[in-house]
């Protein structure tokens, strides 16, 4: 039996069923219980499981991680929101202090079953500080994993194996795909593992990567290119940390060449590592240099504008473009 | 404190300098003075329900515990000295705001401290030695902090605070909070400084402390001085009268009376472990030594002040007043030494011996489950390792 | 008997000055007493005694400075004497008679160096020298380098443990996860020629395509070398045993490089000339079976014929040698052996007998080795193959052969004797069935018959010819024959009017 569903109903199915299945499981953030999130992704939660588990938290981002850690310390599974991901940093020293640190410092008595999950990108018009994507800052933060889901049926499978993963994961939610598109959810299908990337589009020509919410735009893109005669094959890497390298190596063995496109800032975002690793992996292969697409060096802009900064379909294209010139 | 007119920036640390040697303030909780005499409160009180007897037993175990406490501070400092340890943070002068606090837990309520709390550790029964790993560089924390429900020591200023609230929100969980079952009821307490006071996570933690009613006590021991800022420079009012700010009750103990220090946590705790929720204890005491060992006090501290809270010694008021009302003779205090100078051997010898920790084992407890990138980085390294001819000269 | 060394107390302490001693020679003292006040940069610190016993002797005098390290004072039994040796640390057992009881807290009011760092031991000493490695025992040795990169590529995230090469293509398929992910088949992956960009570019621009080049390189990429052979064609590299520095037999004077003083060895990188002549002599080496023959022959007769074109007219402005007559020879010769001048084509399963010379010699050039071949040889008179070998000759010298020169050849005559040697086993260049060495003409006791049938002894001018041919087409019959041949008309020129 089978089911459309768009991304916040996967993410809240989701957390419905990892809540059902172990009560040591907790919700908190702001505005998650009696509103149901922001963005409605904890809807109907407080309702069935009560005050107790589902718990509306004082506007103070470091106390919502720091007393998730408290709580995990006690051997529950916390599962916190930040509200958005600009608002991120006032608990970065507890993240990344703390709940990465935990389980090396105590050399494995105390573990840390935290996921901290944050709507993060851009494209939804908003005022500054809500289009941010902070991913390559946790990734390199040895202690924690770092997922992206990129759709709504990763949204209900990931949500729940990361909540069962004994590792602290930054789940990163693509707001701007939260009501957009649907897909169909077999819920007794067997999924994918969490930390592994895939092929969500067969190509010959370019290997493209990305993650989160440009995994909709390399689609487009392909099919665009398609048009042109160029065969391109997308890859989701879907965990950031640690990257599934695996099926993008053997991609790029086969294309030669590899665009990695984010919406994060192009300098030392995630594209830097995984264009050095596909570089010292696939030497021998390389038609081209690993390409990167990503925003600009500068902050997000109004968002009246946010659409020149944010990597586009075109920009993808001419990225591909530069690859196969080579 | 008066702002001066026209300037609008703080107090003037000139002219205020010197509080500590004021006595605390007319709401300072004390039960023995420094002089050792008995005093009585009309809130807190000392040996309630206890014989004459068991409440010499009891303070003589106090006395035992301090003079001990003060021996790992001690030696501990002395092995700095002799570079076996990188660093220490002595809490000379402290022994009693510890000791009283320490004593009054039960085994089933959890401490989150600092980096400085070696006497709850020893009450807690966690080992001397295994506190010293951290300041010697061989670990960052030997004991499992379940064992003896306290935690690992937390270098990042006050974030324990938060820990210790989200904790004390498990237990409300676990259904440990307000039963009325003395041997179930639990309660956390949360140690932190004067300087940590002012740090953001502390502020948040007594929100959500307050917010959700946590069975926490935040007990801070104002020792007067952040490394080399001084208390006025953190807050305008006393500490104590903060909680009030928070919505939960603050008091001010003497840190260098033991008993009121015993008897004002012990009441803290047991509201907490009742359900009422969050209390703040002030310990008024003075950092008798440098922050750490290799902190240079004479650069913004006068030795008056340090030779004033010499005369409040928390040891030695006990001490005068075991001795002055009989309730210990010379071979107790004979005893005690010996006991303290065997731990200081003990201590000595077990330092010399810890063993550094091995290269490759800093991959192993990063995750639950290692990732294969990480696996192969540790495996590149043992190789990398094994291509030498003889060992690294370090 | 201990000694107690001044320690560090404050990260990146060197050394200390002795203010005053707290205690004297005879004092019984305890652990942790404080025995003596020092001064480091501007603070005074107290230091407490690591053992306990009496002071045997204060070892540095007040007022001193000393370095870390230094024994300060010596602690012991009242009966030893103090000594030099230092002691293992050890706390003497409690309970000394008269031992003093206290154990007063060290002030740390008065601190060490009141450093800014304050968390710890502080940094460390960095030594310019590279720890010994394993194996071939320095760091710099080939086998040992090879370790280091590959150790050192596994160091990346994601790289492979370094029991793979780290410059390995295999191509592992992707960790199989479940029914839901795509299996991709392998097969196109392993099919793709692998090459460094650098070598991608070159083969681009030299119009060759990648995938029909055999890869010489580590893991089965095609190289440079590889592309560039294969864009020059097949035969167009260099070639083994000698160098032939123009016909005169002139031995170089003697120069000898030494390496820099304290240099255990030097190292030269394997690229240009060199790697293509090594790879040449590999392929050629390890594919023909080798035989080797030799004949030595009285060429007395030979020197006497090229004295007399020296002196004729038309070869004056032309350097004429033995070498020009020996090259004559041969080519006459493998009119009777045409075997010598043919090609075993492995891949079209053919022997395919040339009906052309194109004739090369081994040269030395500033580059190294290089074989440069004259065309159509056999169709030169005498004089036209003399002013070939003249002009091949001297384009060598000057390190200007070009590829096409290079290609091509049927047979190759290398020149051994300009260095005073006699004969060797050279190696056949890849493309071509036979190598002639020709070694030093020198005088040599002989044995000539005389026209009435006497033997007697004479000095000849003698010389050793070497053949090496491939014995998969080449029996020993016709490699011994065509020898012969080229020997019989250097014993007697006018034999060549048989051929």
């Amino acid at each position: 039996m089978t089911q459309k569903i768009t991304l916040a109903k996967g993410l809240n199915m989701g957390l419905r069923k990892a809540m059902e299945n172990d009560p040591k499981v907790l919700i908190m953030g702001e505005d998650v219980g009696k509103l149901g999130g922001v963005f409605r992704i904890t809807d109907g939660l407080q309702k069935d499981f009560g005050e107790d588990r589902v718990i509306d938290s004082p506007l103070a981002e470091s106390g919502i991680v720091g007393t998730a850690v408290g709580m995990a310390l006690r051997g529950y599974r916390p599962v916190v929101e930040i509200q958005f991901d600009g608002f991120v940093y006032p608990a970065y020293d507890q993240i990344v202090c703390q709940v990465a640190k935990m389980r090396f410092r105590s050399q494995g008595r105390s573990k840390m079953p935290i996921v901290i999950r944050i709507p993060f990108g851009g494209g939804i018009g908003a005022v500054e500080h809500h289009s941010e994507s902070p991913e390559a800052q946790f990734a390199h933060t040895p202690g924690l994993k770092v997922v992206a889901c990129s759709n709504p049926v990763d949204g209900y499978w990931m949500m729940q194996q990361a909540i069962a993963s004994d590792d602290p994961v930054i789940f990163l939610e693509p707001k701007r795909q939260y009501h957009a598109d649907k897909a169909e959810l077999d819920e007794s299908a067997t999924p994918d593992p969490l930390f592994a990337s895939r092929v969500v589009r067969q190509g010959s020509d370019v290997t493209v990567l990305a993650y989160g919410p440009m995994v909709k735009i390399c689609m487009k893109a392909a099919e665009a290119a398609a048009g042109e005669g160029k065969s391109l094959e997308v890859i989701d890497l879907r965990t950031l940390s640690p990257l599934d390298m695996g099926p993008v190596l053997e991609s790029v063995r086969r294309t030669g060449r590899a665009v990695v496109a984010h919406e994060a800032h192009v300098n030392l975002g995630l594209g830097a590592e995984v264009a050095a690793r596909i570089t010292e992996q696939c030497f021998y292969s390389l038609e081209a240099p690993v390409l990167r697409v990503g925003g600009f060096d500068t902050p997000y802009p109004p968002s009246r504008i946010e659409e020149d900064f944010l990597p586009d379909l075109d920009r993808v294209l001419d990225a591909v473009d530069r690859s196969l010139a080579f | 404190m008066t702002q001066q007119p026209g300037s609008g920036f703080g107090p003037d640390l000139a002219e205020v300098f010197g509080p500590s040697q004021q006595d605390g303030g007319p709401e300072l909780i004390q039960l023995l003075t420094p002089e050792g005499e008995r005093v009585e409160h009309p809130e807190f009180s000392f040996g309630v329900g206890m014989s004459p007897e068991e409440e010499a037993e009891v303070v003589r175990g106090f006395y035992r515990d301090m003079v001990l406490t003060r021996r790992i501070d001690t030696e501990a400092t002395a092995l700095q000295r002799h570079g076996e340890l990188g660093i220490w943070a002595q809490l000379l002068g402290q022994e009693a705001a510890q000791i009283g606090a320490g004593r009054a837990l039960r085994p089933q309520d959890h401490v989150f401290p600092t980096y400085r709390e070696h006497g709850v550790a020893w009450c807690k029964g966690v080992d001397p030695l295994d506190l010293l790993g951290l300041f010697r560089g061989v670990d960052q924390g030997a004991w499992d902090p379940e064992e003896n429900h306290f935690g690992l020591y937390t270098i990042v200023i006050g974030a324990q605070t938060l820990h210790a609230t989200g904790y004390a929100m498990g237990m409300q969980r676990d259904g440990v909070v307000g039963t009325g079952d003395p041997d179930r009821d639990a309660a956390v307490i949360a140690h932190f400084g004067d300087g940590a006071s002012s740090q953001g996570d502390v502020n948040e933690a007594f929100i959500f402390a307050a917010s959700y009613n946590a069975p926490v006590v935040f007990f801070c021991q104002n020792n007067q001085w952040a490394i080399s800022e001084p208390i006025e420079r953190q807050t305008r009012i006393p500490l104590y009268q903060r909680a009030l700010g928070f919505g939960f009750p603050g008091v001010r103990v003497d840190g260098n009376d033991v008993l009121a220090t015993y008897a004002v946590t012990q009441a803290a705790l047991q509201r907490a472990r009742d359900g009422q929720g969050p209390t703040f204890v002030e310990a008024y005491t003075y950092r008798m030594g440098a922050h750490t060992t290799t902190d240079d006090p004479t650069r913004y501290r006068l030795s008056d002040d340090v030779e004033h809270w010499k005369l409040k010694d928390p040891i030695a008021r006990v001490e005068v007043y075991l001795k002055r009302n009989g309730l210990a003779d010379d071979a107790f205090f004979e005893t005690v030494k010996d006991e303290a100078h065997e731990l200081g051997v003990r201590l000595r010898e077990g330092c010399k011996a810890l063993p550094d920790p091995s290269p490759l084992g800093i991959f192993d407890h990063v995750y639950a489950e290692m990732p294969e990138e990480l696996a192969a980085q540790r495996d590149g390294f043992a190789a990398y390792l094994d291509s030498f001819e003889g060992e690294a000269v370090r | 008997m201990s000694e107690f060394k001044l320690p560090d107390v404050g990260e990146g302490l060197t050394e200390a000055e002795i203010v005053s001693w707290k205690v004297k020679v005879g004092d019984v003292i305890e652990v942790n007493d404080i025995v003596v006040e020092i001064e480091t940069a501007k603070s005074l610190v107290e230091l407490p005694s690591p053992y306990a016993g009496t002071v045997l002797a204060l070892l540095v005098p007040e007022g001193e400075t000393v370095a870390v390290g230094t024994p300060i004072i010596a602690v012991g039994d009242p009966n030893e004497a103090p000594a030099p040796a230092a002691a293992p640390p050890a706390g003497q057992p409690a309970g000394q008679p008269g031992a003093r009881e206290v154990h007063e807290p060290i002030d740390t009011n008065v601190p060490p160096e009141g450093n800014p760092t304050l968390v710890g031991y502080g940094p460390r000493e960095v030594v310019a020298l590279r720890r010994a490695r394993k194996g071939a025992g320095s760091p710099a040795s080939p086998s040992a380098a090879a370790t280091q990169s590959q150790v050192h590529a596994s160091f990346a995230p994601g790289a492979p443990s370094p029991s793979v090469e780290s410059d390995e293509v295999s191509d592992e398929p992707a960790v199989p996860a479940t029914s839901a992910r795509e299996s991709r088949p392998t097969t196109p992956a392993e099919t793709r020629a692998l090459a460094k960009p650098p070598v991608r570019k070159l083969a681009k621009d030299l119009g060759v395509d990648l995938g029909t080049v055999a890869p010489t390189g580590p893991g089965g990429t095609v190289t440079r070398a590889d592309v560039e052979a294969a864009a020059n064609g097949a035969a167009a590299v260099a070639e083994p045993a000698s160098v032939v520095d123009g016909p005169a037999s002139v031995v170089e004077p003697v120069e000898t490089t030494r390496p820099a003083p304290g240099e255990r060895e030097t190292r030269e990188p394997i690229k240009g000339v060199r790697k293509m002549m090594a790879s040449a002599m590999v392929s050629s080496a390890f594919s023909a079976p080798h035989v080797t023959e030799w004949v030595t022959v009285d060429v007395t007769r030979t020197m006497e014929f090229v004295d007399r074109l020296k002196a004729r007219r038309e070869f004056r402005e032309v350097k004429v040698s033995p070498l020009l007559v020996l090259a004559r020879a041969a080519m006459l010769a493998m009119r009777r052996t045409p075997e010598i001048n043919s090609l075993w084509d492995e891949a079209s399963q053919n022997v395919v007998f040339k009906n052309y010379v194109n004739l090369g010699i081994a040269a030395a050039t500033p580059r190294g080795l290089v074989v440069p071949n004259v065309k159509d040889a056999q169709e030169l008179s005498l004089l036209g193959l003399a002013q070939a070998l003249n002009q091949l000759t001297a384009t060598a010298r000057e390190g200007r052969t070009q590829p096409a020169e290079m290609s091509g050849g049927t047979f190759t005559i290398t020149n051994v004797g300009v260095f005073g040697v006699d004969a060797g086993t050279p190696i056949i260049n890849p493309g071509e069935s036979a190598i002639l060495c020709f070694g030093a003409i020198r005088k040599q006791p002989w044995v000539v018959t005389s026209p009435t049938g006497e033997d007697e002894l004479a000095i000849r001018q003698v010389t050793t010819l070497a053949l090496s041919f491939d014995h998969r087409h080449i029996d020993g019959e016709k490699g011994s024959r065509f020898l012969a041949d080229v020997a019989g008309i250097l014993e007697d020129p006018a034999s060549a009017l048989l051929f």
